[in-house]
């Protein structure tokens, strides 16, 4: 008895540790890129364009942010569609059955490619075979088909994570699937496919290997044509870095794309509890 | 007048045989409690009256089922089918909607669109089932948040709400307290003054106190069919008499 209570109390402190541990990790990040890269902030950093010798050691980086804000938008455009249309169909159709097997067994695969694989696919057909060259559109497509299955299968989770019940009740009233999808299923998983859909925005907003040999350039205009290269955050991280042109400039950019991840995620959190909050009216 | 004929009915769910050959004549205006062990196949007859056996996969059937004189198996409608054919479960389900919503979800469907119908249609609904009272001043507010025997009874305004001919019930007090019990039997028996009532219960004592027919099924077939005192007291085949004493099941 008393031996079961030790290895009790040993397990949950284990999974107190493993919690704090991981907030710890997250906190020293955003702290120690505060530490280094906060005082850099200002509002010339945020809404000036890079400037200095060697290209970026001074001035800032607001196409990157807008590069980076097009790109995301753009994997959207790409993947959120066809991503809810896969899922409606895994959880809600085809169930069960053989094809939706394949189409689980796609997704997962689909899931399993590197992404600089993606990116050179998009590099090789679109930026090269169809004449696009480095341009916005081929990043974001390359975003699009690498956040793909990753809201695939959260949409198609929290499809599924709808209780049962309510859709035998509905179909035993001779509602069809598709009535008691917009009126029951979907609301009830709207959380649920707006956290997938937000995974896959972080997802795609933090990505540089895609990018890089498809849309992003070291110096660019704030984007205005679907067809020209742009600067991205992530990309325009890496040159800071591994060209050693200024780590203040780098940790102040770091610092700028946690922040938006962190914005990003907050809008979606509050789009959430309203949308809860209205269910019921 | 007999509501519902069964003839000659089995199902198979994957080759394993659930329903075998049943023969079965049920009376409307009046309620029948179908009785019988765990796995006998009570909920399966059920749900093949109303087609939604058919959802599960690998379900296969033969011989036929008519309602009012209808046969439903030959309908290319499940819809109208299911319509006709309410169904209420073990589980009191409320739609993660309004209460209102609840009992419209029906009838929006099949095209209901003004607003003093929809009214119309909540309050008697509501009446019906006896919950008018409790709910009439939080219409709009979330079914949630009513109790297990609320819920069932909102369950059962949903279906009525759609004007069904017959009305299944699957063990629908199974989960409830004995005084949400008897407000639902109560219900019931005035229901079946308007339409075809059809419960699967284990309550030997609740068939008792409102059903005038029972039928006992065992293992897939209909062993005996009856006036439900006499199943009781004086039923011809011995494996009834043992259900029915409390010996087997």
């Amino acid at each position: 008895m008393n031996r079961r209570k030790i290895r009790d109390g040993a397990f949950l402190t284990l999974l107190w540790a493993s919690g704090l541990f991981m907030l710890f990790v997250l906190a020293s990040v955003l702290i120690y890129l505060l530490q280094r890269g906060g005082r850099f902030i200002s509002r010339e950093f945020i809404l000036g364009t890079p400037g200095g010798f060697p290209l970026g050691s001074e001035g800032g980086i607001l196409p990157a942010i807008q590069g980076t804000l097009m790109l995301v938008f753009l994997a959207l455009c790409f993947s959120v569609v066809p991503a809810l249309i896969t899922a409606i169909f895994l959880s809600e159709y085809g169930r069960n059955t053989r094809f939706a097997h394949i189409i689980n067994l796609l997704v997962q695969s689909m899931a399993g490619i590197p992404s600089i694989i993606t990116g050179l696919f998009v590099y090789a057909l679109c930026v090269v075979e169809m004449g696009w060259g480095i341009c916005l559109l081929a990043g974001g497509l390359a975003l699009g088909i690498m956040i793909f299955p990753v809201i695939t299968v959260s949409c198609r989770d929290a499809l599924m994570a709808v209780n049962d019940d309510y859709r035998l009740s509905a179909e035993s009233l001779g509602a069809s699937r598709s009535y008691t999808l917009r009126r029951i299923i979907l609301p009830q998983a709207t959380t649920g496919i707006l956290s997938g859909i937000l995974l896959g925005m972080g997802y795609a907003a933090g990505a540089t290997a895609p990018i890089m040999v498809t849309a992003a350039a070291i110096m660019a205009r704030s984007p205005g044509n679907l067809f020209e290269p742009i600067m991205a955050l992530p990309y325009h991280l890496y040159i800071l870095f591994n060209e050693h042109i200024s780590m203040d400039q780098a940790y102040a950019t770091a610092l700028v794309l946690v922040l938006l991840l962190l914005l990003l995620n907050s809008i979606a959190l509050w789009l959430n509890r309203q949308q809860e909050r209205k269910q019921y009216r | 007048m007999n509501s519902i004929s069964i003839n000659k009915f089995s199902t198979w769910y994957n080759k394993q045989p659930i329903l075998k050959g049943i023969n079965l004549e049920l009376s409307s205006h009046s309620i029948t409690a179908i009785v019988g062990p765990s796995g006998c196949g009570k909920t399966t007859l059920l749900r093949s009256i109303n087609r939604t056996a058919e959802i599960e996969k690998g379900f296969r059937y033969d011989g036929g089922i008519q309602v009012f004189g209808r046969p439903i198996y030959q309908s290319h409608d499940v819809s109208a089918v299911r319509r006709k054919v309410g169904m209420v479960y073990q589980t009191p389900v409320a739609l993660p909607l309004s209460i209102k919503e609840n009992v419209l979800f029906g009838p929006r469907y099949y095209g209901t669109a003004d607003r003093f119908e929809q009214d119309k249609i909540v309050e008697e609904c509501l009446q019906r089932v006896a919950l008018w009272n409790e709910v009439k001043d939080r219409l709009n507010h979330s079914a949630g948040q009513l109790s297990g025997g609320q819920k069932q009874r909102l369950a059962i305004a949903r279906v009525l709400a759609v004007n069904p001919q017959v009305l299944l019930l699957d063990e629908p007090c199974s989960s409830l307290d004995p005084s949400s019990t008897r407000l639902i039997e109560e219900l019931l028996v005035q229901l079946a003054g308007e339409l075809c009532v059809i419960i699967v219960t284990h309550n030997l004592f609740q068939a008792r106190r409102i059903a005038r027919e029972a039928v006992f099924m065992l293992n897939g077939e209909v062993i005996e069919q009856g006036l439900t005192d006499i199943l009781f007291t004086a039923a011809k085949r011995e494996e009834t008499r043992s259900f029915f004493t409390g010996d087997m099941g």
